[in-house]
């Protein structure tokens, strides 16, 4: 199941915190649909840190990323 | 697909290292307000006098001089993905001899002796050259956008340029050497520092800021590319007018300045004012504080104010409150981030990280724009009623120890999580 956050207007650093708090309650196997205003360049290192996996698409102004677990597995329960 | 490149924070230096730098730096616009509070009346009665030259150097030194070296010796490697080649005692080396620097020359200003005053300068240079030393090893191999990079170089290179003048000067005023017309010189020096390298820096970082931090519409696109080399050229042309006799700081590249930062200040403004999100926060008070200096700093040229005035509004509604309203936004983002990477690392996800407004809440926040702009008003009004100089230097000191506190307050929970994640 895809599971979609928009962030987009938020002023930073809150996009990242609610993507960490939408992380860490999203069950096991789904999806994570993040938009954004901007790219969350500090994100992706705890990302790959923390085991997940992402896909970005859009351009400046309007992007779009898609996060899942590696394993399909949750990594923050 | 697109591709990402990650921030990485094992590029950064350790926190505690900027936070050094942070929670020093308001002592020494502590020490700036004293002066004002003991000698208030004398610092009003000209640029001059020993008091004035000692309150400017703590603040342009001691508080601004320290909080842009601590947060670019932090940023810059995050952004380029070059860390800084032996941070752990780089970094530690720039904040003794700047913090020793800054209270040194004001000492030797306030009458403890020439030989204090010149240790002082050194000191002072030897710290902003390791300093340029580093950002030019990591700003060799910056990425970023293009124009917030040639404005941080610039303003890297006004950084040299002001440090070199102020050797020149210490050895002019050591009667070690002969500087014909000598406030030609102070002024070419006061230029460099405070139009190239605080101004530049500022329009570089608000470029990137200022979007990101209030959800404004981007600067137009004419504006990185037209202002930065524009105020560089200006003051390269100032200089070689001032100090080949041939012209003052009432010549047009001073007017092309004032109208250059005036156009940054209103547009930033208005950018502020189309914000995503109507929020009013700690920040984007000073923010409005600073820009608002700018601008009446500007009017105050045109009109022909008094210079004492101009240097109120430009260093301390500027160089004293757009940094402390970025270390608001900075500071609790740095603690936050490392927060993460240490839980991320532990593998501790049981225990909560605090978000950013946790770290410095922004109702006590709010209290320091508040105190700085009465400090500011207070100061500014002293040039005609120079009895008010010692209520807006206690004001100012008391903005300063706000400051210190609330990111004490950031650093010391930081410290208990970070305890909790062991």
């Amino acid at each position: 199941m895809d599971h979609l956050l928009d962030v987009a207007d938020l002023p930073a650093p809150e996009p990242l915190e609610r993507t960490l708090d939408a992380l860490s309650s999203l069950p096991p196997g789904d999806r994570l649909l993040l938009r954004l205003s901007r790219q969350p360049f500090p994100l992706y290192d705890l990302l790959r840190k923390m085991g997940y996996r992402w896909e970005v698409s859009g351009q400046d102004g309007d992007w779009q990323i898609c996060i899942e677990s590696e394993s399909g597995v949750a990594s923050r329960h | 697909m697109v591709t990402t490149g990650g921030l990485s924070l094992d590029q950064a230096p350790p926190i505690h290292l900027p936070l050094r730098f942070f929670l020093t730096a308001p002592w020494l616009a502590v020490g700036a307000g004293l002066v004002l509070v003991l000698q208030g009346e004398m610092v009003m009665a000209s640029r001059w006098t020993p008091a004035a030259l000692a309150a400017t150097h703590l603040i342009a030194i001691g508080f601004l001089g320290q909080i842009m070296c601590g947060a670019l010796l932090q940023m810059l490697p995050v952004i380029t993905g070059t860390p800084v080649p032996r941070v752990g005692q780089v970094a530690p080396l720039i904040h003794l001899l700047l913090s020793l620097g800054s209270v040194l020359m004001a000492a030797g200003f306030l009458g403890a002796g020439a030989a204090l005053l010149g240790i002082g300068a050194v000191a002072t240079s030897l710290g902003f050259a390791v300093f340029l030393g580093a950002a030019a090893f990591v700003l060799g191999r910056a990425q970023g956008p293009a124009a917030s990079r040639l404005a941080l170089r610039l303003a890297a290179l006004s950084l040299a340029f002001t440090v070199a003048l102020g050797l020149l000067l210490t050895a002019g005023l050591l009667g070690w050497l002969s500087l014909p017309r000598f406030p030609d010189w102070v002024q070419a020096h006061l230029s460099w520092g405070l139009l190239g390298w605080v101004g530049l820096l500022i329009v570089g970082l608000g470029f990137q800021v200022v979007p990101l931090f209030h959800v404004t519409p981007p600067y137009p696109g004419w504006m990185p590319r037209v202002l930065v080399p524009a105020v560089f050229l200006a003051l390269v042309v100032a200089t070689i007018l001032l100090l080949t006799g041939q012209g003052s700081k009432d010549e047009w590249p001073y007017s092309a300045l004032a109208l250059g930062y005036c156009a940054f200040g209103a547009i930033t403004i208005g950018l502020q004012l189309r914000r995503a999100r109507p929020r009013l926060d700690a920040t984007l008070i000073h923010w409005w504080l600073s820009m608002g200096a700018v601008m009446a700093a500007a009017c105050a040229r045109w009109l022909e104010a008094p210079p004492e005035l101009l240097g109120i509004l430009l260093l301390v509604g500027v160089g004293v409150g757009l940094p402390s309203g970025m270390l608001l936004k900075i500071v609790p983002f740095l603690c936050w981030f490392h927060l993460q990477s240490r839980q991320v690392a532990a593998g501790r996800f049981e225990v909560r990280v605090p978000h950013t407004h946790l770290l410095i809440p922004e109702r006590v926040a709010r209290w320091h724009p508040l105190l700085h702009g009465l400090s500011l008003a207070l100061l500014a009004a002293a040039v005609h009623e120079p009895v008010l100089a010692r209520l807006g230097g206690l004001l100012l000191a008391c903005s300063a120890l706000w400051l210190f506190a609330l990111i004490a307050g950031a650093a010391w929970r930081y410290r208990r999580v970070s305890l909790a994640l062991r």
